[in-house]
């Protein structure tokens, strides 16, 4: 057991670094030069001062180091929680985080929750449901939640909702209201990526032979559904919850910037366009962090779920979202 | 855009100084009527104190965040300081006359070196300091060493150009000594720019104050906070005593709080004030007709000025070997442009269509109106001339390259696809390239573009010395390649000969000089007369615009 938490565990942080390294490198490649970034976010342009003054600049701003240099401080600052200054912003990049993180994990954490309901009720009715047209409908149903651009969602609810019915802001942080159009921008593609899990994971276990049993047994059909199905079926789910978090995060990114929220995801899209380094990379560490720690979770409390893993020592990997018997 | 930093050579005397302002306030008085001059609303109802007015701007600064009253180009925060600090003189948006505010009068030296102000009694700032001769003195000192911290880049080095500093004549009393005559130096004194700060401020680093950190003024509000890109808060403070005339309210603010937020979408700006979210909208470029149609049709309000200064205005890439460094292309492209389609499909059937390298309000505009006429058949031979031909797929080549101009879009942009869909017809191709806010941080300086813009507002033509002239333009780069070495002596010779006269004549002269060779030699190319417009929700009343145009809002109360 204590092989199998040691071993998760340096996976995650070997995905850590490995978010942080691809980013820097990808971050690096981008077009612009830094030191004139950082010029005209002092007020300053950088063909009018001259080279010794652009020089020590650099010096000043640790620009002057090899690549691997600035690479080798950037990541010994942020093993420490220390990102830097940003660029444009005249700031420590952890003030920036600090103010905003708050709203995102509020954000994505009501969106999981809902979306674990809504995709759980979906893949319960959808496989309960007997009349075969509304079966198909409600079957079919994640794919196409799944395949709406957000963008396009967040703008609909943004006209309808607000601009026509008044019902909800449209932007800021203000209020359980604000949060409402955000989070079911986000809702929609997660809860329908969990239901096609679960519809699948349903279909199949009851199909398993302990079903038969507790049919034959004289159980009624909503007592099987709700107590047997249900326990067996939500576990494959487990597998893709950190999924369904990272996906959240990411969509921060969409949603927070459209709904004008404050957060670490319109903070990301505009590092990413004023080329802002240090905070595109914390912000991709932070993100990559959570992401991990809930994958991490999972994985430990796998073998308490399922005492198969525990007997095989760690060495299985967590189980496949479908899990075939011959017999069925 | 960043841009431009000090200010017009000087003039050397007194008269030519008084001759330059008046001329300016003819022009101002002329204009300020038509395009609405103060605007708001004009009911007679009696102004209700409290609430929270919620203005949304369109994206801010994406490369230089600041709130920092002398070194903010941002039009949309000089608004914003406006309303938090106040400076020694206020400037009539209707007659552009210079009116006493924190400073109740004035003198100037018969040499125009020596601005001799004497200051209100009893002024405070925010946090109980007296405002007094001393702090001006300290302020002319910060200000010189922001300039000195910049190299010389701070926007407001712009607008005291041969200043030198301040001495405390007594309390109440404070001499400014410049080491030039500068005949705009009166009205800069009015400007955002130069408002009265806490001097405190001037210890701490430029980029430091540009937070917001230490910046406080003696306005009608209190800066609360600026959180860059997010929102500014500014909320009323109490025992305000000292607004200049130019304001009906010479009290305490009406408004509780005002929130500035920054809002990306235009459809959302738009429909957050049609839907009752915000109460003004406030976008950089001037609103479409259909959107006007949007706010108007229920029921609120769009209000507009005209921005004096350099008009929207583009500059070629000149450098040898693009295709605009050929002089017959440029004029081609003057011919080529149809500026009437252009405001008429952008921004409504009654805009206003540019006339000229200045907007219409500026002081001594001479129009060019006949010179940048739509005429495509000309351009056509102009370009045949150049040795362009039309090749099969429409597109002119020469010696096997086609004409394709290389356009960035940026934020600034507005109907780059009508401007290239014009430049087709006479088989220019202009390649629209969309760029990240760190792209437009540095484009200019690498010259990566045929055909780019910027403007600069001000009542005050010398302004577009701090794009056309290398040694004071704030980018080298771009005053370098919009003209040739000759054309820019020609220039800065102009320049020289208007501000540096006692003879008023001669300075509408060499303006008026200036303005033709701009178009002659193909250096500037306007493209549409630029307007600022507000969506203002019919709750609110009391709206205003200062004389540049920024949002006033000691009269603003909401029902």
């Amino acid at each position: 057991m204590t092989r199998y938490i040691l071993g998760r565990v340096l996976q995650a942080l070997g995905v850590l670094w490995a978010a942080f390294t691809l980013t820097f490198a990808i971050l690096y490649l981008l077009p612009s030069d830094p030191m004139e970034l950082q010029l005209a976010a002092a007020g300053l342009q950088a063909d009018g001062i001259s080279p010794q003054q652009l020089a020590d600049l650099k010096h000043q701003y640790g620009l002057d180091q090899s690549i691997w240099g600035q690479y080798w401080t950037r990541l010994s600052g942020a093993v420490h929680g220390d990102f830097g200054m940003s660029l444009t912003q005249n700031l420590p990049v952890r003030d920036l985080i600090q103010a905003r993180i708050g709203q995102t994990l509020l954000l994505t954490g009501c969106a999981c929750t809902v979306s674990m309901v809504l995709g759980l009720a979906l893949a319960y009715l959808a496989t309960f449901v007997r009349w075969n047209p509304l079966r198909l409908f409600l079957t079919r149903l994640p794919a196409l939640g799944a395949s709406f651009p957000q963008f396009f969602i967040a703008l609909m609810l943004i006209q309808f909702l607000s601009f026509k019915l008044g019902l909800f802001p449209a932007m800021g942080n203000t209020g359980w209201k604000s949060l409402v159009m955000p989070v079911a921008t986000i809702s929609v593609l997660t809860s329908s990526v969990l239901a096609q899990v679960l519809i699948k994971s349903f279909d199949d276990t009851l199909r398993q032979p302990y079903i038969v049993t507790a049919r034959a047994k004289g159980l009624s059909r909503s007592a099987v559904h709700l107590k047997h199905a249900l326990r067996n079926a939500a576990l494959p789910a487990m597998t893709i919850l950190g999924l369904v978090i990272g996906l959240s995060v990411t969509s921060s990114i969409i949603v927070e910037t459209i709904y004008t929220r404050v957060g670490i995801g319109r903070l990301a899209q505009e590092a990413v366009l004023s080329q802002d380094v240090p905070v595109v990379l914390a912000v991709v560490t932070i993100a990559a962090a959570i992401f991990v720690t809930v994958n991490l979770i999972v994985d430990l409390l796998y073998p308490l779920l399922d005492p198969r893993i525990a007997r095989n020592r760690g060495r299985v990997r967590v189980p496949a979202a479908q899990i075939e018997v011959s017999a069925a | 855009m960043s841009m431009l930093r000090r200010l017009g050579r000087p003039a050397p005397h007194r008269k030519a100084v008084a001759a330059i302002a008046l001329a300016g306030l003819a022009v101002l008085a002329g204009c300020g009527g038509s395009s609405g001059g103060s605007g708001g609303s004009t009911d007679d109802a009696t102004p209700k104190a409290g609430g929270e007015l919620k203005v949304s701007f369109f994206p801010d600064n994406a490369n230089f965040s600041c709130i920092d009253p002398f070194q903010v180009y941002w039009i949309e925060h000089r608004t914003i300081v406006r309303n938090f600090a106040d400076s020694l003189t206020d400037q009539d948006p209707d007659t552009g006359e210079i009116v006493p505010w924190l400073a109740s009068k004035w003198e100037i030296s018969p040499d125009g070196l020596n601005y001799t102000f004497t200051l209100r009694d009893g002024v405070t700032f925010s946090n109980g300091n007296k405002v007094d001769a001393q702090v001006v003195a300290d302020d002319v000192k910060g200000w010189l060493a922001t300039v000195a911290a910049t190299n010389g880049t701070a926007y407001g080095a712009s607008y005291i150009q041969g200043l030198t500093g301040a001495t405390v004549v007594d309390p109440l009393t404070v001499k400014l000594t410049l080491s030039q005559p500068n005949a705009s130096f009166l009205q800069a004194t009015s400007t955002t720019n130069l408002a009265i700060t806490d001097p405190a401020e001037y210890q701490l680093l430029p980029a430091d104050r540009c937070t917001g950190k230490g910046v406080i003024g003696s306005g009608q509000f209190v800066l609360d906070h600026y959180t860059a890109k997010v929102e500014t808060v500014i909320t009323k403070r109490t025992g305000y005593a000292w607004a200049s005339k130019l304001v009906k309210n010479q009290g305490d603010a009406y408004l509780e709080k005002v929130t500035f937020t920054y809002v990306a979408e235009d459809s959302v700006r738009i429909g957050n004030l049609t839907s009752g979210a915000i109460d003004v909208s406030w976008p950089r470029n001037p609103i479409t007709p259909q959107d006007e149609k949007l706010i108007e049709a229920s029921g609120q309000t769009v209000e507009k000025r005209a921005l004096p200064g350099v008009s929207y205005t583009q500059f070629a890439n000149t450098t040898e070997g693009r295709p605009l460094s050929d002089p017959q292309v440029r004029q081609a492209l003057y011919k080529a442009v149809d500026l009437k389609t252009y405001a008429k499909t952008v921004f409504g059937d009654d805009y206003p269509v540019v006339a000229g390298p200045f907007d219409s309000t500026t002081p001594f505009y001479s129009a060019q109106a006949s010179k940048l006429a739509y005429d495509p058949d000309g351009a056509k031979k102009l370009l045949d001339a150049a040795g362009w031909k039309v090749g099969s797929d429409g597109f002119r080549a020469k010696d096997g390259k086609q004409l394709v101009l290389d356009y960035p879009v940026t934020q600034f942009s507005a109907g780059p696809e009508l401007l290239q869909a014009q430049l087709k017809v006479v088989g220019i191709n202009l390649a629209l390239r969309t760029l990240t806010p760190a792209q437009t941080a540095t484009y200019v300086k690498d010259g990566d573009y045929d055909l780019t813009q910027t403007y600069f507002t001000r009542a005050d033509p010398g302004a577009l010395q701090f794009i056309l002239n290398p040694d004071v333009a704030n980018s080298k780069a771009l005053a370098n390649r919009s003209a040739t070495p000759a054309v820019t002596e020609q220039i800065k010779a102009l320049f020289k000969k208007a501000i540096q006269t006692t003879d008023a004549a001669q300075t509408k002269q060499a303006y008026a000089d200036l303005q033709a060779l701009l178009i002659d030699q193909g250096v500037t190319f306007p493209l549409f007369e630029r307007v600022q417009e507000a969506g203002v929700s019919k709750d609110v009343h009391g709206f205003a615009f200062t004389s540049e145009s920024f949002l006033r809002l000691n009269d603003v109360w909401k029902s």
